[in-house]
């Protein structure tokens, strides 16, 4: 098979975490500070929340601070339900989030605050973005690769993708379709849903769909060879 | 140097931080604190400091001298913005001022960027020249006395930026303001990989049996690590599980407190002989290493804390962790993944007996709190962290930065 040209680099981010001063006691705080606060601190407590190797019991830094310091268990829930990549912009997940914590006020109008020193901190991050040096011409490449890079570029390429490249698309999946035209893999690549795996987890989903991919195309190679 | 971290620091980390040196290539990198010896601040500084300059930036490391009087104001500020009652009077911050623009005098203070820790040389920066300066706060300043932060906030918010350990220590001072976790190195002698016979010799040293499993806490004789909490909950385990406690810790000769609580520990203990309390001299890494190696089970039960890095020490070696959920303890245990967070002696005596009795538990947790301090507690990310707030300054305004 003729090696592909067009081959992917992987690249990775890196955080560095910034305060942003703003601090919440009650819900009623951090509503208004969640209407107040810049894109990217939206988008660290959110999108950023599964850089951090999280169990699946909160999918965001909101839900987390509801379940665990407020322990208003059906918001948390609420929230932990928004899934941050249904939504086109930070704008619309604002609101998303100020609506659901709205109705829950609603029906809640006196919420408990949280212990003192135990209040929700707003941060944001900078984000580095730098090549790992580490490049996959073909298919079987690619596979080594991923077993190997770190989670950072595996966040990267296929979580904060989804918000550069929109659609719904990551890195992978785009390479995989637009340079080495397996529409199919890169579809099967692009079915795994971010919001319900951690990293870990979506490379392994990753390995064993590009694996079957590489095991046919050896089928293939093979059956050629025998005919031969 | 920089070789030695091969293949324990992630890859990306390394290459980041060999990146950003490129970026910062010969430029000067200041640093000034207070001491050279003794301490977290100056432990670090010792290690990062060589690491700077093999990636090709020109590192320095400065020290501000003063007399009795100028520490014990200095400490008194430390203590105040911890929370304790402090009174500062205007005469002692005058001194603070004086003493600083003494050293402002001594010191080569040109650099390109200058990183000054902790509040003892907080004031340098009325006499800055040039430069990026940033303040690097240390200590835990979540609650501090009000009078006697704001006073050394008129210094902190003539920075460009200001770095804190834990995010809920910042406050809004109008500046940059930027959160880097401390750091353990791996190398270092502390947490080192050790033989079999240098953990012996340990073992032998204080005359611990190795037949049961021992359950440790290593930390000053201090009430907020609660050393009596502790010995309650092993009393708990006790009746179920066979086990051998060990308490070390350094006296803190400058805490008039201490000996009053290592006797209170002592009483506590009742010459139980499964007891073994522990009082290490200063540079006792080793035996710090060893005793860490031989545990089952690690508590740091503390009610108050400030990083508690010893949490990341002992994950590091693969042991599970119990911690109390205080300062930046949660920060390194995801309860259920990486340790167990407790709020009681009944809950550390809980999990501890869960981890005696689950040793598949007790191995899959320590497994992954190895590997989340790999990620995010040694000390080539904290150098990372470093140069890219420097770099990220010198690059204003942008949140996503292609390096």
């Amino acid at each position: 098979m003729a090696e592909i040209t067009n081959s992917f680099e992987f690249r990775q981010c890196v955080s560095i975490l910034k305060s942003t001063g703003k601090k919440a006691r009650n819900l009623h705080e951090l509503r208004d500070a969640i209407s107040a606060v810049s894109d990217e601190s939206i988008f660290h407590h959110t999108y950023q929340y599964f850089l951090k190797g999280h169990i699946l019991e909160y999918t965001n830094d909101f839900a987390h601070w509801a379940g665990e310091s407020l322990e208003e268990r059906a918001l948390s829930e609420q929230l932990s339900n928004i899934d941050p990549y249904d939504f086109k912009n930070i704008s619309d997940l604002r609101n998303k989030l100020i609506e659901v914590i709205d109705n829950y006020l609603g029906q809640f109008p006196e919420p408990r605050e949280a212990m003192r020193g135990d209040e929700f901190c707003f941060n944001e991050t900078v984000t580095l973005i730098f090549p790992v040096g580490t490049r996959a011409k073909n298919l079987a490449e690619f596979l080594t690769a991923i077993k190997y890079i770190d989670a950072g570029s595996i966040y990267y390429h296929f979580y904060e993708a989804r918000m550069r490249l929109g659609g719904g698309i990551d890195d992978f999946s785009r390479w995989i379709e637009d340079y080495l035209q397996k529409k199919e893999l890169a579809e099967k690549i692009r079915a795994i849903d971010p919001f319900m795996h951690t990293i870990e987890e979506i490379r392994t989903h990753i390995v064993e769909t590009v694996e079957e991919e590489v095991k046919k195309d050896m089928e293939v190679v093979s059956r050629c060879l025998t005919s031969i | 140097m920089f070789d030695q971290y091969l293949g324990i620091s992630p890859k990306s980390d390394l290459l980041l931080l060999q990146m950003l040196g490129e970026k910062l290539h010969k430029r000067s990198f200041l640093h000034v604190s207070s001491t050279r010896e003794g301490g977290g601040v100056a432990e670090i500084l010792q290690r990062m400091i060589p690491m700077f300059t093999e990636i090709g930036i020109q590192a320095r490391w400065e020290i501000i001298e003063g007399d009795t009087k100028f520490f014990n104001i200095t400490k008194k500020i430390h203590n105040a913005m911890q929370g304790n009652p402090e009174r500062i009077t205007k005469k002692m911050w005058d001194y603070h001022y004086e003493i600083n623009g003494k050293n402002a005098d001594k010191l080569d203070l040109e650099a390109d960027a200058v990183l000054i820790h902790d509040p003892q040389p907080a004031p340098l920066i009325e006499f800055k020249k040039s430069g990026l300066w940033m303040w690097r706060c240390h200590i835990d300043v979540s609650n501090p006395k009000k009078e006697v932060s704001d006073y050394l906030c008129r210094y902190c918010e003539k920075y460009t930026a200001a770095i804190f350990s834990v995010a809920k220590f910042a406050r809004k001072m109008g500046i940059d303001e930027f959160i880097v976790s401390p750091s353990i190195d791996p190398v270092s002698e502390k947490n080192r990989e050790l033989t079999d016979e240098e953990i012996n010799k340990t073992l032998n040293k204080f005359q611990i049996p190795t037949n049961r499993p021992i359950i440790l806490q290593v930390s000053r004789f201090d009430r907020f690590k609660d050393p009596i909490g502790v010995i309650k909950a092993y009393r708990i385990v006790k009746k179920y599980n066979d086990c051998i406690l060990i308490l070390a810790g350094s006296p803190a000769t400058d805490d008039p407190e201490g000996e009053i609580v290592l006797n209170e520990v002592k009483e506590c203990a009742a010459n139980d002989p499964d007891i073994y309390i522990l009082l290490l001299p200063p540079f006792s890494d080793k035996d710090i290493n060893a005793l860490q190696r031989v545990a089952a089970v690690v508590l740091q039960k503390s009610l108050k804390e400030g990083f508690g890095l010893t949490v990341s020490e002992s994950m590091w070696k693969g042991k599970p962790v119990i911690g109390g959920a205080v300062g930046g303890i949660p920060l390194q245990i995801i309860h259920g993944v990486t340790g167990f967070l407790v709020h009681s002696i009944e809950g550390a005596a809980f999990r501890t007996r869960q981890l005696l009795n689950n040793i598949e538990m007790a191995k899959r947790i320590g497994e992954n709190g190895r590997e989340y301090v790999r990620k995010n507690f040694l000390i080539t990310r904290q150098i990372r962290d470093y140069l890219g707030v420097w770099y990220i300054m010198e690059n204003k305004g942008r949140s996503i930065i292609e390096i």
